[in-house]
């Protein structure tokens, strides 16, 4: 114990020099992470001036800016917890399930009776217990997460029917409708696009900069050298489903909020536009990499993909298509920008 | 020697990827008929000059002849085709497919052009093997179920599935353990009588002694000596080629006057055991002292150690260090009370492939770095430098990613992640495997330098020489017992190799 | 609402529907459309007189939408309504090997009429002709099978009839408006009563030389998806005068989007008749003027005419001593004058 610590005090005179060196290698390094979300900065780039190009009045008002951010909150909330999921070796395909379950569970006439603080608090509480029922499964039940996070969205989706009965529940609760409306703009941002930005902060520095982040990655890049590095592999891996619930939860009050009703057909689908927006945004599938700041380029790019799609009139088929195009394009410029990798 | 002309010849051989030289110049002359060995260290070119022979890398110029013939081996099927087969080092096995199916993958007997007759396959797989010496592998069994050894033995039979005149093995007796050894040695002899040359690559001298007619040694690209005799050529002339440089001493002295015998032992162990793979064990460990375990591959060596570090649970017995019990199967028990482990396999159980050698060096005490679970990586980066520099990991730059270092290097990465974590106990599972020569006396002299600085090492390794160069004392083991146990100096290869197979005649 | 794929007869009385433009009532349809409308529990029963008992199985996909629910309901309580009628309801279910077990279980019970709303139409008609084969007849509820042999009576809603009567309801409003423009927003594309909805729509607006169809996007009939693509046609159309939304649980998202983009400056109408929407037609305080009917009532309709079969009986109010063979709804627009009539109606 006191070896090495002697030798890093002996170690301090000279240590000026060497951090100025070791900030800049950092920083070099940092750029090469910034690399990797560049192409895809670039296609956001393509966008962009496709969009102005294509419908100028229309797509470059900041009415529309407000509009294309709103609409990325929602599942660019989801798609951090799915990032941290997929960094630390897991998948969640029960995000959209999650989201449906806590939508409706928040927005029953009964939770609506508690107001604002009722719905809020049921639908982070709903999306955590998921989480929590997801990381128990897995990290102590020893289930795949492919599989127990199936059968979470199976039955969350299952419940959600079951609470609805089918039928979409009106919110009444005025706080909850105001905070979507244009009034509630802090210096022209909506609020659900400054819970993205937090959401999206706090996210970062989760994975970059605490023990956390590290300990995911670990565990994702090599879970067995985790644990015989001293790693509590099981434990890590609760918290990081128990993660992505909350991040369903945060996303669930927001549509909420948006849409102003809770439906059992919420976050129709969240899991594959989550997933994907991770991958093409740098972070591996077979987990040990992620990040935040590509994600959410990827929610970004595709909803402005939908954007201009919608300003131009096009139709839906064509939209898909180029939703395909753009996620096999992206991740063969990233493959080719690093070709270690591949 | 060579009335007929050679069955292999390669000159002028170079090959280069982007930013490297790997092939510079190397000539190879092979005979019909012989055990040829290839010698160098890791990155000397080895592998890419096999990849060449197997069709797999296109020489970027030289020349090769077949049976006097030039030739170019433009694909994997031309150079089978040709006869030569190659098994790698990483096996390509399918586990999911049967012996059967993997020996004939690619040319299944079929009728009718594409009806595959599996009878046929495993009828012929049956004979390959029975020919190997192992009729007890079932063809139709899955390769999945099989042991590594028996898993060798299917990639050999696979290479003789086809009408073969030279046989590549890339370190085939990495995984093996002396038994199997002399039965893979016993096949080769049958192979070369038979007429088949074989390019054998080894990082064991003995093993190229006992069965090798000549050696070539690679270095940096180059053929550096061809055709060199196997047996008489001396040990220090080819350490001297492989590094370019005299080795006189491979292991570091004892120190004078020893560990201090009455000193209190840092760690022990009393009755512990795991049903089926150890009897109960007893050991003590003073601060300083480095105690081997010698045994063959399943005597329950590493099944130890694990037991030990808490990654299996013990059916029995106990652990202390420092004269306070360990719970029992706790990894991290076993970390916070100051044990570590350079696991067996590096690279699935040790190290983090795709992050950086800071990142690996300090997973194991981020706490340290960190307040309020907020990291500060300046003084993380800085610490895991220094516990590097101390063990001279080269490059000498935490910010390297880790899969890029030499194998001796990413040793180190694991050594110095417990070092700066400060552990006082240090076991130590397999440490050379897949490190050249050169770098495993620096390996030796880190490991020693470390334990006179008070660390007690608990040391496995399967090569005999080594657990008697580097331990003070040493344990031997026979099918999960302790049977010997005695100081390092008083015991030589000849008499442990007796303990482990007692009963079966030595060599 | 309904997510159906219709077939080519139904494709064939719209054609005929079309070709007559102007007339809104198909050959087949009832006589007396508020019979069929009305909420089941006013609605006057089809033959009070209790007669022969009959035995009515009844198969239906899982009610995971506000209108599949409604049609259950409607079928339970019209057969409560007879006391000579005993329905067997299987649970819901949108697997089609699921569905089809329960309907041979009910063939095997050897139940007296079937009213069948298949998860799939062309999937499960063979099971359809299992059942005729069987002597059970069958009456088809909306879906309708692949073949007219695998069912008695089919009877359902009218997709292109929807479109055509909510583009008359906005050509009429607007008639006098010169360059009046329109936006539409369409149900899940992928189906074809999508496409119907919009046909209709498209061949009512024929008429008026005055109105433009200025955009149209396609939401899938999720208040979450109606929310985010009449955000986006909001943005992309600064001015309009009307907007056909094809269904009213969209809806919900759709007119959550226009209170945000706080536009009022055109009338909405909606389709299949919620109960929301119809409460919002009523206080008539918002930008939705009238809805589209897609009536779950049907479901009570066909209670009624297999209580006929089993019977033996035609349909009051026709001369004919049998049933029809089949039967499209008509598409009533609810507007704030008759909204009070079809609330009992609207589904939550």
């Amino acid at each position: 114990m006191t070896q090495p610590a002697t030798a890093a005090q002996k170690e301090t005179p000279t240590s000026a020099a060497k951090s100025a060196r070791g900030q800049e290698i950092s920083r070099r390094l940092g750029l090469r992470w910034d690399v990797r979300s560049l192409s895809l900065l670039g296609v956001l780039v393509v966008l962009v001036a496709v969009g102005g190009i294509t419908a100028p009045d229309e797509f470059l008002a900041t009415s529309n800016l407000q509009l294309v951010l709103t609409q990325a909150s929602v599942i660019g909330v989801v798609t951090v917890g799915m990032t941290f999921v997929i960094t630390g070796g897991g998948i969640d395909l029960s995000v959209g399930a999650i989201v449906a379950l806590a939508s409706v569970w928040a927005t029953t006439v009964a939770t609506q009776e508690f107001g604002f603080a009722g719905i809020l608090f049921t639908a982070v509480i709903v999306g955590v217990g998921c989480g929590l029922v997801n990381g128990l499964l897995i990290a102590y039940g020893r289930l795949v997460p492919f599989i127990a996070t199936l059968a979470m969205l199976a039955s969350a989706r299952g419940l959600a029917l079951q609470i609805t009965d089918g039928s979409t529940q009106i919110v009444a609760v005025d706080s909850v409708l105001d905070l979507g409306a244009r009034d509630a703009y802090v210096l022209g941002v909506p609020p659900l696009v400054l819970i993205f930005a937090a959401v999206t902060v706090i996210g970062w520095l989760l994975l970059n900069r605490t023990t956390f982040g590290r300990r995911t990655v670990a565990v994702g890049g090599n879970a067995e050298a985790a644990r015989l590095a001293g790693i509590d592999v099981r434990r890590q891996r609760l918290y990081l489903y128990l993660l992505s619930g909350l991040c369903c939860g945060i996303a669930a009050f927001m549509l909420i909020v948006l849409a102003g009703s809770g439906q059992n057909t919420n976050g129709n689908l969240y899991e594959l536009d989550a997933i994907a927006a991770a991958i093409i945004g740098g972070t591996l599938l077979s987990g040990g990499r992620g990040t935040i700041l590509g994600s959410v380029l990827g929610v970004l790019v595709f909803t402005t993909i939908t954007n201009i799609f919608a300003l131009n009139n096009l139709e839906t088929a064509v939209q898909q298509i180029a939703k395909g195009a753009i996620i096999v394009a992206a991740v063969l410029v990233q493959r080719r920008s690093m070709p270690g990798d591949a | 020697m060579a009335p007929q002309p050679p069955l292999l010849t390669m000159s002028g051989i170079t090959k280069s990827f982007p930013g490297v030289r790997a092939l510079d110049g190397v000539d190879l002359e092979v005979q019909a008929g012989e055990v040829h060995c290839l010698l160098g260290q890791n990155g000397a070119g080895k592998s890419t000059l096999i990849k060449v022979l197997a069709g797999a890398h296109q020489p970027d110029s030289g020349e090769i002849t077949w049976r006097g013939e030039p030739v170019t081996l433009r694909s994997p099927i031309a150079a089978m085709r040709l006869g030569i087969a190659t098994i790698y080092q990483e096996l390509d096995l399918i586990e999911g497919l049967s012996v059967a199916e993997n020996v004939f993958l690619g040319h299944e007997p079929t009728s009718a052009g594409f009806v595959v007759r599996g009878s046929v396959a495993r009828a012929a797989t049956a004979q390959l093997l029975r020919r190997l010496g192992h009729s007890e592998i079932d063809p139709a069994r899955l390769v999945g179920d099989l042991s590594a050894a028996q898993q060798q033995i299917v990639s050999m039979a696979r290479a003789l599935s086809h009408d073969v005149r030279l046989i590549v093995m890339d370190e085939p007796s990495a995984a093996l353990d002396p038994e199997e050894v002399d039965n893979l040695f016993r096949i080769v002899g049958d192979l070369t009588a038979d007429g088949v040359a074989v390019i054998y690559i080894s990082h064991r001298l003995e093993e190229i002694r006992r069965i090798g007619r000549r050696v070539t040694v690679l270095k940096e690209g180059r053929s550096v000596a061809g055709g060199l005799p196997a047996e008489s050529t001396p040990t220090e002339e080819v350490v001297a080629l492989m590094t370019g440089r005299n080795v006189e001493y491979v292991f570091p002295e004892r120190p004078e006057a020893g560990f201090a015998a009455g000193s209190e032992p840092v760690l022990k162990v009393e009755g512990l055991t795991r049903r089926g793979e150890f009897a109960p064990v007893d050991l003590e460990l003073r601060p300083g002292e480095i105690v081997g375990l010698a045994g063959l591959v399943g005597s329950g060596r590493s099944e130890i150690l694990e037991t030990i570090y808490g990654a299996r649970k013990p059916d029995g017995g106990r652990v202390l260090v420092d004269g306070a019990p360990l719970r029992p199967g706790s990894v991290r028990a076993a970390v916070r009370a100051g044990i570590g482990l350079a696991p067996e396999e590096r690279k699935a159980q040790g190290l983090l492939m795709l992050e950086s050698v800071s990142s690996n060096v300090s997973v194991s005490t981020l706490s340290r770095f960190a307040r309020a679970g907020w990291l500060d990586r300046r003084t993380e980066r800085a610490a895991a430098h220094q516990a590097v520099r101390e063990l001279s990991l080269r490059p000498d730059n935490p910010d390297a990613a880790i899969r890029t270092l030499s194998g001796g290097n990413q040793q180190k990465a694991v050594l110095a992640r417990w070092l700066l974590r400060g552990c006082k106990v240090l076991l130590l599972d397999e440490p050379t495997r897949g490190v050249d020569i050169g770098a495993r006396a620096e390996l030796y002299a880190v490991i020693r330098r470390l334990a006179d600085e008070g660390l007690a090492v608990l040391l496995v390794s399967s090569e005999v020489p080594e657990v008697l160069g580097l331990a003070d004392r040493v344990l031997v083991l026979r099918e999960g017992s302790v049977v010997h146990t005695a100081d390092a100096r008083e015991l030589d290869e000849h008499r442990v190799l007796d303990l482990v197979m007692e009963g079966s005649p030595t060599p | 609402m309904a997510r159906i794929p219709s077939t080519s007869r139904r494709a064939l009385l719209f054609g005929t529907a079309a070709a007559s433009a102007g007339a809104l009532l198909t050959a087949c349809t009832s006589n007396e459309p508020t019979n069929q409308e009305q909420a089941t529990d006013n609605a006057p029963v089809a033959d009070d007189k209790p007669g022969k008992a009959v035995t009515i199985g009844f198969a239906g996909p899982q009610a995971d939408h506000g209108w599949l629910n409604a049609i259950n309901d409607n079928a339970k309580s019209r057969a409560k309504k007879y006391s000579d009628v005993t329905l067997e309801i299987t649970e819901g279910s949108n697997d089609i090997a699921q569905q089809i077990g329960q309907i041979q279980t009910l063939i095997n019970k050897k139940v007296d009429v079937l009213v069948i709303l298949p998860a799939d139409g062309k999937a499960l008609t063979q099971v359809g002709l299992q059942a005729m084969k069987a002597g059970i007849p069958v009456i088809n509820l909306d879906r309708v099978f692949a073949s007219p042999q695998a069912y008695r009576c089919w009877i359902g809603g009218d997709n292109y009839g929807m479109g055509l009567n909510a583009g008359h309801f906005i050509g009429e409003r607007l008639k006098d408006k010169p360059n009046a423009k329109v936006v539409e927003l369409a149900g899940l594309d992928n189906l074809e009563l999508t496409q119907q909805r919009t046909k209709g729509f498209d061949d009512a607006l024929k008429n008026y030389p005055n109105i433009k169809k200025v955009a149209r996007q396609a939401a899938d009939f999720t208040v979450e998806s109606g929310q985010a693509k009449m955000a986006q046609l909001l943005q992309a159309q600064s001015q309009f005068d009307a907007l056909w939304n094809h269904d009213d649980d969209q809806g919900v998202g759709a007119l959550r989007a226009i209170d945000q983009a706080g536009r009022d400056d055109f009338l909405m109408v909606g389709g299949a008749g919620a109960k929301s929407a119809m409460d919002a037609i009523k206080a008539d305080n918002g930008v939705l003027k009238a809805t589209v009917l897609y009536p779950p009532t049907m479901a009570a309709s066909a209670i009624d005419l297999a209580r006929a079969l089993g019977q033996g009986k035609g349909v009051g109010g026709l001369a004919e001593f049998e049933i029809p063979s089949s039967l499209t709804l008509y598409s009533a627009v609810v507007t704030k004058d008759n909204v009070d009539q079809y609330l009992p109606t609207g589904f939550k």
